[in-house]
């Protein structure tokens, strides 16, 4: 798209967006102190760091949600204050939050006009232009979708579809997203890249907020990282390699990601899984070694969580074994699954892992709270040395072990569930997505507990769709498409593209 | 680090109203300045409100309420509602005093009383963890159905035929200066705050509420747990039930009439989450001499009567309103 | 059999103001159809029971349907009667402005009505006690009683129900009555005990409490009054200077107290069998066209320690009400307060 380019060079002259010196404090805390970001018109610019590192509050300062407490914002040039979401939308500043904020009882086409519905001679909505503009709209994004489907039955990546071109309808000039593919497949993710493309050809400047390095090489073309509040750098992404990144977030060395300390896997089978099937899953057989970690990829709908969930016995199987340790698990059994020593990392921590208003060390000890009882008395100092030691060995940030356990970042708190399970003394743990909505830092240090927990002798059985963790961690890799397993390989045959193409049935 | 920054700045709330959330937060003090500012401006007023007779009065009160909220405590921590503790209280009077009657014995009518409080407790819980019917749904029905049921099973209250004294001496009698239904609520609640903050029964009811699943995974068995709440509960409600056929000396179907609100009002007042997971029976103490000392102190302040239904009502509101600033100040 | 139905007829006719036919003259409706308002309640159990028995004498099917407490049902209910072609409908309101255009149908398809209980806009007649004289009547009998017993003190409690204009028109009956016999009569504690017995019981203790010269209990029903001596009774006082007085005798709670508790000497009885009675006599009289008052008064009366036997047969499990004497009694002609004179 030389042309375009070309065209959207001419308009950088005057940025679409300058925040300089901006600063937002909150009661006790500086979250944003003195953070510049310049954009430029058909340029996608990436927005890094970790959680806390002050991005959530610049988009919600940008959308209008909070305002400023120093600093400037020009809009084209022009000096100006953003006085609610209306106001940003008006100035042209579009935000797809993580959330989508869409009405799920109406239909696409509704959607996208919410603001304001073209309206006939007579006053009253013409909705059959609103159908004609909304599908004019998806042509212009480059992107199909039935405008008459109620929202709420679409697919997240969808949806989001939805909320670009709203943007469009809107005639945003910025357009923000925040961690978009946070719930997305590869192809998705691809079909969204190809949309941001399409964005950026019209001249609309992106800001694209992510945790994940391969996306921000892919998609940007300038990154600011952002750490503790302040501002430590904006460079072209040709100027930055994986490692300058990472360095940047978290300002410090990461000397690899993976790291490998254990060395071959016994050859004592730890669990093993003969022809199981449900509604979702078609016969899956596998066994797993002690000091192993069994590495399942798969795209979205191939079965991996719900293969999961059948062999911790949290979900009811139809036919099929399952032994741990060569004792046979009663299916849909949990109670005695754990007791044998199987249990779940699940994806969904807040859903299905965490009690998020229970203090950490009640989250930690849960599973193997009979062991701190006597005639079911506990003895909670037993329970808090137990759990203190797991807080120093995984270096497990909280203010105390009586803290609420939501007040924990999202790492630390996949730290405290993997404590759950090791304090209980499981063979075998099933990790499924162990780094979902984790810091780069806090990733590497689950990668290296994941390490060490298979060199310590433990079992791992590691769902995930993310491929470099995949590659680095796993020791063999089956991949699963539509409920069975299609195929499988040793660390060494592995690449990204043979694994692709099994997972692509 | 960037942990502490995102600490704060998850757990600070960017608009103002902080101090509300504050205040509602730290609930339990607000529930004792409340207590004490009630009881001095009623004593300010009467004088009597500190007398013997009236102490005991309101002990009395207390003791029949407490007895049930312990139950209802436990029930609300692990998510769930029983909102036919009135109507079985009444069944549970009248089934008694018929067993007596039959059989001459207290015992057998008291065992008789508890068991089938402790059924109807067990219903509950079968239909709401079996049948998957949300528990607010289920036990309105069962309220329904007990209302109805002690009609058919009597149209007027069952008298104490043999004038058994010492059945009167169950809610009326006394041991030295105590009467025997505060006895009897204080061993229930030692035993309950025991169970919820030292065992790990109690350390499940709080993991099934906080979040179910996570229980499940981690191998507790959360029905039965659920179960187990509903059915002490219902067997809580026995004993209540007892105390105040005791009281009246006859088994009364029209009895406990709003019983269930001001059971679920008080416990929700202590600061026990309508959603589960959260909740103390030190709390629950505070919230039912609460509310009985305000009920208490409406009628000898001989304030208009309407009050009596008032109050309680404003009570009851800002109750809840409570639970949903302290939900919202979490969620921040 | 055919003798005892010709001289109850004779004694219910000498009850009604109106007595110019003699009885020989009337022809009796054959079907009569009763929508009562609540029939859980016992004192409508009573209402009911008194009809047709009234009704099983005379040969006349008493059908009955209840509302529930449900206006929309009273009024279908009510309608399916006049469908159905009995001869004439009794009511007991649920609301009374909810049946008023149910009035004017009847009336409009020449079904006579009978109302039972209160009174409605555009009714023909209504058979009702009269609640004001209900308390007068027993309050006078309790000045009496303190006047020999009490040493002429009344400090009172009253366990009432502000809620409904006749429980209230029984309390203010009662104080007035008891002041004709001791002018300075105190009303302590005026209370609200919900009707129901364990909240008359709460609220009686903490008053009770409060004040410990009270030495009348009245209560506007057998729960009410029940209620306050049970918390007599808890706070461990004895009953020798007590005296309780009741409302309603529509069970057997009252008598297994005046038999047994000491101080329950009292009891205003409203003898609700024969409101059914009366009101099945005024349905005969409608049904003949004949001229009759809008207010029918069905009588009540104190009963005083073992007077109770003079109305009721008691065998230990059931009662029955004593025909002869419930009958002989004569109501005023009309009341001497009704709710229209509260406000």
């Amino acid at each position: 798209m030389p042309a375009e380019a070309a065209m959207a060079g001419t308009v950088a002259a005057v940025p679409p967006l300058a925040m300089t010196g901006i600063g937002k404090h909150f009661p006790g805390v500086i979250a944003l102190d003195n953070v510049d970001l310049t954009l430029e018109a058909g340029k996608v610019h990436a927005l890094m760091g970790e959680n806390g590192a002050g991005k959530s509050t610049l988009i919600k300062i940008l959308a209008g949600v909070y305002g400023k407490d120093a600093g400037t914002i020009r809009i084209a040039g022009r000096e100006t204050t953003l006085s609610g979401p209306a106001d940003a939308l008006r100035q042209g500043i579009k935000v797809v939050f993580q959330e989508i904020a869409l009405i799920s009882e109406f239909t696409v086409a509704e959607n996208i006009f919410l603001e304001e519905y073209p309206t006939g001679r007579t006053g009253s909505i013409d909705w059959r232009k609103i159908s004609r503009d909304a599908k004019a709209l998806f042509e212009r994004i480059g992107f199909d979708v039935d405008t008459s489907a109620r929202t709420g039955t679409l697919p997240i990546s969808q949806q989001q579809m939805v909320e670009i071109a709203r943007a469009l309808a809107q005639e945003a000039r910025i357009v923000v997203m925040d961690e978009p593919t946070s719930s997305l497949t590869p192809n998705e993710v691809a079909l969204l890249f190809t949309v941001i493309r399409r964005l950026t050809s019209l001249g609309i400047a992106v800001i694209y907020v992510s945790h994940k390095l391969d996306e921000v090489f892919e998609i940007a073309d300038t990154v600011t990282v952002l750490r503790d509040g302040r501002h430590i750098s904006t460079k072209p992404i040709a100027d930055h390699t994986n490692e300058t990144l990472i360095q940047d977030m978290i300002g410090r060395q990461i000397d690899d990601l993976f790291p490998r300390s254990r060395g071959q896997a016994s050859d004592k089978v730890a669990l093993s899984v003969k022809g199981v099937g449900t509604e979702k899953l078609e016969d899956i057989s596998f066994e797993v070694y002690s000091g192993e970690v069994l590495g399942f990829f798969g795209l979205m709908g191939a079965g991996r969580t719900e293969l999961a969930k059948a062999i911790v016995g949290f979900d009811p199987i139809d036919s099929g074994t399952i032994a741990v340790g060569g004792k046979p698990l009663r299916p849909h059994d949990t109670r005695t699954a754990v007791s044998l020593g199987i249990g779940l990392l699940t994806e969904d921590r807040k859903g299905e892992g965490l009690m998020l208003e229970l203090p950490v060390v009640y989250n930690l000890s849960l599973a193997a709270l009979g062991s701190f009882a006597r005639g079911g008395f506990i003895d909670e100092r037993r329970e808090r040395e137990a759990a203190q030691s797991y807080v120093d060995r995984f270096r497990i940030r909280t203010p105390g072990l009586y803290q609420e356990i939501k007040n924990l970042s999202g790492g630390n708190q996949q730290k405290v569930l993997l404590a759950r399970w090791l304090l209980k003394g499981l063979s075998v743990i099933v990790v499924d997505e162990p780094t979902r909505g984790i810091d780069v830092g806090a990733k590497s240090e689950i990668f290296a507990l994941i390490d060490q927990l298979a060199a310590d002798g433990h079992a791992i059985i590691m769902m995930t769709s993310e491929m470099p963790e995949l590659l680095g961690l796993s020791d063999r890799i089956m991949v699963m498409g539509e409920g069975r397993i299609t195929g499988s390989f040793s660390r060494d045959e592995a690449t990204q593209e043979k694994i692709l193409n099994a997972a692509i049935v | 680090m960037a942990l502490t920054k995102m600490v704060t700045e998850v757990s600070s709330p960017p608009t103002s109203g902080s101090l509300v959330g504050a205040l509602a937060s730290n609930g339990q003090i607000v529930l004792v300045a409340a207590l004490v500012i009630i009881c001095v401006g009623i004593s300010l007023v009467v004088p009597q409100f500190y007398s013997g007779a009236n102490i005991i009065a309101i002990l009395r009160q207390v003791a029949l309420v407490l007895i049930v909220a312990c139950g209802m405590t436990m029930l609300l921590i692990t998510a769930e509602v029983d909102l036919s503790v009135g109507a079985s209280l009444a069944f549970v009077g009248v089934v008694a005093m018929d067993v007596i009657n039959l059989t001459d014995s207290v015992f057998l009518g008291a065992v008789a009383g508890i068991a089938f409080g402790a059924f109807v407790g067990l219903v509950n819980g079968v239909v709401v963890t079996r049948l998957k019917v949300n528990s607010l749904i289920a036990t309105i029905g069962t309220m329904m159905i007990l209302q109805g049921g002690v009609f058919l099973y009597t149209r007027e209250a069952i008298q104490n035929h043999h004038h058994i004294a010492s059945f009167v001496d169950i809610g009326a009698g006394y041991v030295g200066p105590v009467p025997i239904p505060v006895i009897i609520a204080a061993i229930i609640f030692v035993a309950s705050y025991v169970v919820l903050r030292h065992t790990t029964l109690g350390r499940y009811l709080y993991a099934v509420g906080a979040n179910e699943k996570t229980a499940r995974l981690s191998g507790l068995r959360s029905t039965r747990l659920k179960l187990f709440a509903f059915v002490l509960t219902g067997a809580l409600v026995g004993v209540a039930g007892l105390i105040l056929g005791s009281l009246m000396n006859a088994g009364q179907p029209t009895a406990g009439r709003g019983f269930e609100l001001t059971v679920i009002a008080a416990v929700i007042l202590g600061g026990t989450s309508l959603s589960g997971g959260r909740g103390t029976l030190i709390g629950t103490l505070l919230g039912v001499f609460i509310l009985k000392i305000i009920d208490n102190g409406i009628i000898i302040l001989q304030w208009n009567q309407d009050l009596q239904m008032i109050v309680p009502g404003v009570v009851l509101i800002l109750a809840i309103y409570l639970d949903i600033l302290r939900r919202r100040a979490d969620a921040r | 059999m055919q003798k005892s139905i010709l001289g109850l007829l004779a004694a219910g006719t000498a009850l009604v103001a109106v007595m110019a036919a003699p009885a020989i003259a009337q022809d009796t409706p054959k079907r009569i159809g009763y929508v009562v308002n609540y029939a859980t309640h016992e004192w409508y159990q009573n209402v009911i029971k008194g009809m047709k028995d009234h009704g099983a004498e005379l040969g006349i099917t008493v059908e009955v349907k209840d509302a529930n407490l449900d206006v929309a049902k009273q009024v279908s209910a009510a309608e399916d009667f006049i469908a159905q072609g009995v001869d004439v409908l009794i009511l007991t309101p649920v609301n009374e402005e909810g049946v008023v255009p149910l009035l004017r149908r009847a009336k409009a398809a020449g079904m006579p009505v009978v109302l039972e209980g209160n009174p409605v806009k555009g009714m023909t007649t209504m058979v009702a006690i009269c609640d004001y004289d209900t308390g007068y009547d027993a309050g006078v009998e309790a000045g009496k009683y303190a006047k020999e017993n009490l040493d002429g003190v009344a400090k009172v409690m009253n366990v009432g129900l502000p809620l409904l204009s006749a429980t209230v028109l029984r309390s203010e009956g009662f104080m007035d009555g008891i002041r004709t016999e001791i002018p300075d009569a105190t009303l302590v504690h005026d209370l609200d005990g919900g009707g129901n017995p364990d909240r008359s019981l709460e609220v009686s203790t903490a008053a009770l409490a409060q004040n410990d010269d009270i030495n009348i209990i009245y209560g506007i029903n057998d729960s009410s009054s029940l209620g306050g001596l049970q918390a007599w009774k808890a706070a461990g006082k004895s009953q020798d200077d007590l005296l309780v007085v009741g409302t309603g005798g529509e069970g057997l709670a009252f008598i297994n107290a005046m038999e047994n508790e000491p101080s329950y000497r009292i009891e205003a009885a409203m003898f609700p069998e024969k409101n059914g009675y009366t009101a099945i006599e005024a349905a005969i009289k409608v049904f003949n066209g004949e001229e009759v008052p809008e207010h029918i008064v069905s009588p009540t009366a104190p009963m005083v320690g073992d007077e109770w036997s003079t109305y009721y047969d008691y065998d230990g499990s059931t009662r029955s009400i004593k025909w002869d004497a419930v009958n002989a009694l004569v109501p005023p002609e009309k009341c001497t307060k009704t709710a229209a004179d509260l406000k």
